[in-house]
């Protein structure tokens, strides 16, 4: 093993050993612990642990090569998965607080009294959650195997164990500070080397104001090479794309139920509001920092590696181009290395930068530890909401709703394992191309979810005919949009990870039409939905709403 | 407990919609409204912070106007509260902590 797998794997192995002790420190005794972290958890703090939880190793280690690479059009992802947080907190999140469950499922369970429409939407947590979690395994195994020179299937089995240790132990409770820990590690694994970049390029260390004026030479450099602008909009499809691309991320954003379930963790609805604030600061700085990453990184390729001889290239290709994320082609013989000759793929931006840099072994460890951190923090995000659709929703809300405190504990710890075990063997061998994977997710989250959520929330007239149409209309044309646009067919030449606007809209109008046909819910459920629109001081019962004035303790 | 009026109740829940409705038609004038005229705006060369203004409202103006509004809806929602006589420490007290179910 070399110095530098050295450095990285001791800077792995501290964070490691700092992630179960936080779980031992902070360990689940009750179910309330296990699935909510007692509701206990202040705002500030909570914003941080979504952020953890939110930016996963497809946001750490793909996004900056992702717009590198697409130009303006990979600035869809960067404002879909931020602007998801407004419909977020908006419209959803201090509502489903005040309506006080453990879980999604639960709220559309009992929202609608219907225990159908609860295992749908147990199931379709448990489906989409679970798609998304093998893309963070199998991505920090290959993170893993690289930077270790470890097979990457060693690399998920490592990540599998440590996450199954930390996250039955701790629970929801445990989770959410080691999210707040991860937070931390990744976003400074992440800005420090863009830091550095942007001194070395402009001899200013703030890339965000810094990064502009790269833009606008790369655009000059693009002209001179005769191909389009890098700032030039839609080049790598059209604007209906664009558009689809951008509303799918940002409902899906909204409507993943291992996100929700993070503002089920505070004490009221006003913090839920104050939660969404700070989660989405503590995002953004990730979030502006990507197009800077990007545009460096495109910046320093261009004038100092294009132009060298090809059979001198710089030392950090070698390792890249050996996994084949890197591809050199001399495609007009001239034995000088051209941009057109180079085929980069978009993970290696982020973990290739401080190498190109040189910034030294200590920061190419730093940066390791931090993707190891942004897939870990996900991980246990998304096992909570896995464990917690079998062991709360369908074993005790369905199956015994007689079950003790610490039967159901223990069935939620086994849940976790058995769902850690799972999804490890799959990633060990990944079905199809781990980013378009992911990107299903979201169309399936927002075309089953969103429009019954927002629905639930704020129309009192839904009921459970509605809500099962609803979800399960949107899932059938969100697969459908997939397989046929998959298969070559396409309106308006909206690709597969846009289908969440068929699927939104379907379910949206499915909703709105089977509940208009079908008999109005009981007065109780109706109340309850108009409930939600006052702070959890005023209460609505009979058509009056009363104030809780006794004096507070 | 004491009884609200209809009309104090029905106040509450439309300035905190109407409050949502507008941060919502802000939120998406910036990033669906600037990319749905991308093409016009690269043309128009205007720029902003030395990039294409339709390049950097994609990259930072987007996202910086979500966070603002994000804690102006907290910020104002708080005092919409506090006008309604709405204290925390009861709403703490009420919706209980770990409230099981």
């Amino acid at each position: 093993m070399d110095q530098q797998s050295l450095v990285s794997l001791i800077l792995i192995l501290l964070t490691f050993a700092l992630y179960i002790g936080i779980s031992v420190y902070n360990r689940a005794k009750v179910t309330s612990d296990f699935y909510v972290a007692s509701r206990g958890i202040p705002p500030f703090w909570n914003g941080m642990a979504i952020g953890g939880d939110w930016m996963s190793a497809a946001s750490f280690i793909g996004m900056a090569g992702t717009v590198m690479i697409l130009g303006y059009d990979g600035l869809a992802y960067i404002m879909g998965w931020t602007g998801g947080y407004l419909l977020l907190t908006f419209l959803l999140a201090p509502q489903l607080r005040k309506y006080g469950r453990f879980t999604v499922p639960e709220f559309i369970g009992d929202r609608f009294d219907s225990n159908p429409a609860r295992l749908i939407a147990a199931i379709a947590t448990i489906i989409i959650s679970f798609t998304y979690i093998i893309g963070q395994l199998s991505g920090s195994g290959v993170v893993i195997g690289r930077l270790l020179n470890l097979p990457a299937s060693t690399g998920v089995m490592i990540g599998v164990v440590v996450i199954a240790i930390y996250a039955s132990l701790g629970g929801m409770k445990g989770v959410t500070w080691t999210q707040v820990a991860q937070y931390m590690i990744l976003i400074t694994a992440y800005i420090v080397p863009i830091v550095f970049l942007s001194l070395q390029i402009s001899g200013n260390p703030l890339p965000w104001l810094t990064y502009g004026n790269v833009v606008n030479e790369l655009g000059a450099l693009d002209r001179e090479l005769g191909i389009s602008e890098y700032f030039a909009p839609f080049e790598e499809g059209n604007r209906a794309q664009f558009l689809a691309l951008l509303f799918t991320l940002m409902v899906g954003t909204a409507a993943l139920p291992h996100v929700i379930v993070r503002f089920y963790t505070v004490t009221t609805m006003k913090a839920a509001r104050w939660s969404g604030a700070w989660a989405l600061l503590f995002i953004a700085l990730l979030y502006l920092s990507a197009p800077a990453y990007a545009a460096f990184s495109r910046f320093v390729i261009m004038t100092q590696v294009v132009g060298s001889p090809i059979d001198d290239l710089p030392a950090w290709t070698e390792p890249w181009l050996n996994t084949g994320l890197l591809e050199i082609a001399d495609s007009d013989g001239d034995g000088v290395l051209a941009w057109e000759d180079l085929v980069i793929h978009q993970d290696i931006v982020v973990m290739a930068t401080p190498e190109i840099a040189n910034l030294g072994m200590f920061v190419v460890g730093l940066v390791a530890a931090g993707a190891m951190a942004a897939a870990l923090s996900t991980a246990g995000g998304l096992l909570i909401t896995i464990s917690s659709s079998f062991a709360h929703d369908i074993y005790y809300r369905l199956m015994k709703p007689d079950a003790t405190d610490s039967n159901r504990l223990l069935a939620g710890r086994v849940a976790i394992v058995l769902s850690t075990i799972a999804a490890g063997l799959v990633a060990l061998d990944p079905p199809g191309v781990i980013t378009q994977i992911i990107a299903w997710a979201f169309a399936l989250a927002g075309g089953t979810f969103f429009p019954v959520l927002f629905l639930g929330v704020w129309w009192k007239r839904m009921n459970r005919q509605g809500a099962i149409a609803g979800m399960l209309g949107g899932l059938t044309v969100t697969l459908t949009y997939i397989f046929l646009s998959m298969g070559g067919v396409s309106f308006f030449g909206i690709q597969d990870t846009g289908a969440g606007v068929f699927g939104v809209t379907a379910n949206l109008l499915l909703v709105i039409i089977v509940s208009l046909m079908t008999p109005p819910p009981e007065q109780r459920l109706q109340d309850e939905a108009v409930d939600l629109r006052y702070p959890e001081q005023m209460t609505y019962k009979d058509g009056e709403v009363w104030m809780n004035d006794e004096q507070a303790k | 407990m004491q009884k609200v009026e209809k009309k104090v109740a029905d106040q509450y829940f439309k300035i905190r919609t109407t409050l949502v409705v507008v941060f919502l038609i802000i939120g998406f004038s910036v990033s669906f409204g600037v990319a749905f005229f991308a093409e016009a705006i690269n043309e128009s060369g205007a720029m902003i912070m030395g990039m294409p203004a339709h390049y950097y409202m994609g990259a930072q103006g987007a996202v910086v106007t979500f966070v603002i509004l994000l804690f102006l809806n907290a910020i104002i929602s708080d005092q919409v509260d506090k006008k309604f006589g709405i204290d925390e420490k009861q709403n703490v007290k009420i919706s209980g902590g770990g409230a099981d179910h």
